[in-house]
């Protein structure tokens, strides 16, 4: 077995044992899940695509699924990209809490920055908050205590912070050959992992249920309408996770800007259509807070729209084609 | 994936297979016949010619023993010519089953005295196969056919009807699947698959008229049908599982969702370099979609490649596809620009539309393909 599948394994313990309804529950009652978090750092998760940590930005995106699957009330995306970015930078590393942010502009003046971040995630209760701006890329680290941190959260509850810093941050320069596009675009890529893994328990969430739940005298599974449907499921779900896995192997190639754009795209039309199967397999029980489907198919809806909605994604890859023309068209399918 | 028996691992096409690329585009630039309107449908295209000059470059029974004529050859090469051919709207129909499966069945199935016989000119792109699986009563529910071979001294008498047999009326051969024996507790006993020629005493094909206006597929009758008793493919009550066996090669290959694929090309000539954002989104959200199932369909490839039969994953890259393919059309319809200059991509969707219907009904309809995934999510 080769080291990422133990680290993967080990996660997939670690996530079930330490994060269940309960947490989630009470992770949306604005009690954050630092015992959780302890584990993962005491662990090295988040330090997994860095020098220290000895794997890369493709494992860091093969653990975010498993991340999705367990729907970890964390900032996980986050501080793996930031660290990553980190530890290729002059700052070398940063131990504690992180969350990370995409800055649009901010003003700088003398040793000075002005800067607002947009949804944040969790900067509430990390105690950095990293952000990338321009290109070449800059990379600012803001100590939390000097923020103005205003508190949002999204469709799933997740913590989604506004940020605003007026003073002298740390500055750590900027790797090369990185820009705050394909920060984005890796950004992007983890909400498809995340929700690849989402999907996934989702999907499993419905065959438990679908076998279990009996009517007529028999399992609703046993109903070639429910099959259907969960066959339909399937579909989605396993596109999903081809077209995640796609975009990781294209990480370090120039195709990647397309891989992770069809990922984007085509998950996020799939988390829309599974959510919605997923709740009519389980009918009104999975529309009670008291289920945990909701933990799953609320964050669907809610990564889906994060870091570019499905069309934002199909907008580029559609403009790009219509650039090279209908006879390259076959051309771009296959590059 | 956490589910069993759904499983499609990262791989991509190998070096050797991406190379054979632009050696078929260099072939289709000389040997692809002026066509008006090019159909990236399989069935489309009975052309004697074209099937032997591809035979002539080797790419007909590639992954087979080069005793047979084969090439021995990788899925993964295969998998590029086809695409490619496809994607081209090459006239492929007339060898297309013969490669595909009928040839691949009597690797695995078929006696050496078969294989020396059947192979060699199938790979030269000069013999053409037909499937003989539905009959007027019996589609879905293959386990329930009629035509029925009785043993005499040498062979076998065949008396029955195949029906919506494509291409019957230009191929020789037609591998049938008839009863030898009475139905047993499960049904699928006393089946049994014959290689019979079309054109040889008893067999009557009959032209049936699709709403396209083609005569494509056919019935064709057997009346007192004598099959010498070395035409008999596998074992005798063998027929259900070496019927099934051709699956996963029948659904998953990439003529499962590039029916429709010249009306996406048609629709990008016709929006042209500046689209509207709806129709650079629709361009966009289709190709996402081609290129997801397309990385499925090489994942199958490569678990054929490997030696394993993955007749789930098989069935649900054609249930996905299938969709595509006729999704393809109505999006790409609605999303058109109104232009007095779009004559081309309105005879390409006109001639898919009227095709259309068959996408999710040939090699499995939609519902079967649906029960056979419910079946590997152990539903059933």
């Amino acid at each position: 077995m080769d080291t990422t599948q133990l680290v993967l394994d080990t996660a997939q313990r670690m996530f079930s044992d330490h994060c269940d309804k309960a947490l989630l529950d009470r992770a949306e009652q604005h009690h954050y899940a630092a015992r959780l978090w302890e584990v993962i750092a005491e662990n090295g998760l988040p330090q997994l695509a860095t020098p220290a940590g000895g794997g890369t930005l493709a494992d860091a995106f093969r653990l975010l699924r498993v991340a999705g699957r367990h729907a970890l009330p964390v900032p996980l995306a986050e501080a793996l990209v930031a660290n990553h970015l980190i530890g290729a930078s002059e700052c070398g590393a940063f131990d504690g809490r992180i969350s990370l942010g995409i800055a649009d502009s901010h003003s700088a003046e003398g040793g000075e920055v002005n800067v607002a971040l947009a949804g944040v995630p969790w900067a509430r209760a990390v105690e950095r908050v990293c952000y990338v701006i321009g290109d070449p890329l800059e990379i600012v680290m803001l100590d939390v205590s000097e923020c103005e941190i205003t508190e949002h959260v999204n469709i799933a509850g997740e913590a989604r912070d506004d940020v605003r810093f007026l003073g002298v941050p740390g500055r750590c320069g900027a790797p090369a050959g990185i820009d705050v596009t394909r920060v984005f675009e890796w950004m992007a890529l983890s909400r498809a992992a995340l929700m690849s893994g989402a999907l996934e328990r989702v999907l499993e969430l419905s065959l438990d249920y679908a076998k279990e739940r009996k009517q007529f005298g028999r399992p609703i599974g046993g109903f070639q309408a429910i099959q259907h449907n969960l066959a339909l499921l399937a579909g989605q779900v396993a596109a999903s996770l081809r077209a995640t896995d796609a975009a990781i192997a294209a990480l370090d190639t120039p195709r990647f800007p397309v891989q992770v754009a069809v990922a984007k795209a085509r998950v996020g039309e799939a988390a829309g259509v599974a959510s919605e199967i997923a709740h009519q397999v389980h009918g009104a029980m999975g529309f009670t807070h008291e289920h945990q489907l909701h933990h799953f198919t609320r964050r669907l809806l809610a990564w889906r729209d994060e870091f570019g909605r499905e069309n934002y994604w199909q907008l580029r890859i559609g403009r790009q084609i219509a650039d090279g023309g209908a006879d390259a068209l076959w051309d771009f399918v296959v590059a | 994936m956490v589910v069993e028996g759904l499983r499609f691992d990262n791989i991509g096409l190998p070096p050797q297979a991406e190379a054979l690329r632009d050696e078929v585009r260099a072939f289709l630039r000389s040997n692809l016949p002026a066509s008006a309107l090019p159909d990236s449908d399989f069935n489309h295209g009975h052309d004697a010619a074209f099937s032997a000059a591809l035979g002539r470059r080797g790419w007909i029974g590639m992954t087979w023993p080069r005793q047979y004529g084969g090439g021995e050859r990788s899925f993964f090469e295969r998998y590029v010519v086809t695409e490619e051919l496809l994607a081209a709207g090459a006239p492929v129909s007339a060898h297309w089953i013969a490669d595909r499966q009928s040839g691949p069945l009597l690797l695995r199935y078929g006696t050496e005295a078969q294989r020396e016989r059947f192979l060699p000119p199938i790979t030269r792109g000069e013999s053409y196969f037909s499937i003989g699986m539905s009959e007027p009563d019996s589609g879905s529910d293959l386990a329930s056919v009629r035509t029925s071979a009785r043993k005499v001294d040498g062979g076998y008498v065949v008396n029955g009807t195949k029906v919506w047999t494509t291409d019957a009326h230009r191929n020789h051969f037609i591998i049938a699947l008839v009863r030898t024996d009475a139905p047993g507790q499960s049904r699928h006993e006393g089946l049994t698959q014959l290689i019979i020629d079309l054109h040889g005493d008893g067999v009557q094909v009959r032209p049936i008229r699709n709403i396209a206006g083609d005569e494509d597929f056919n019935e064709v009758v057997f009346t007192d049908c004598f099959v010498p008793a070395d035409q008999l493919v596998g074992r005798a009550g063998n027929g259900w599982e070496q019927v099934t066996s051709e699956l996963s090669y029948e659904r998953s290959g990439p003529e499962r969702f590039l029916s429709a694929f010249r009306v996406l090309v048609e629709f990008v000539r016709v929006v042209g370099p500046s689209p509207t954002d709806h129709q650079a989104a629709v361009i966009g959200r289709l190709t996402a979609h081609l290129m997801t199932l397309r990385q499925m369909s090489i994942s199958v490839a490569g678990m054929l490649q490997a030696g394993s039969s993955p007749a789930v994953e098989a069935a649900l890259v054609k249930a996905l596809g299938n969709d595509f393919e006729k999704e393809l059309p109505e999006i790409a319809r609605l999303a058109a620009p109104h232009v007095a200059d779009d004559h081309r991509f309105r005879a390409t969707l006109a001639q898919t539309l009227l095709h259309m219907p068959a996408f999710t009904i040939r090699g499995g309809t939609r519902e079967i393909l649906r029960g056979v995934i419910a079946r590997g999510l152990g539903l059933r």
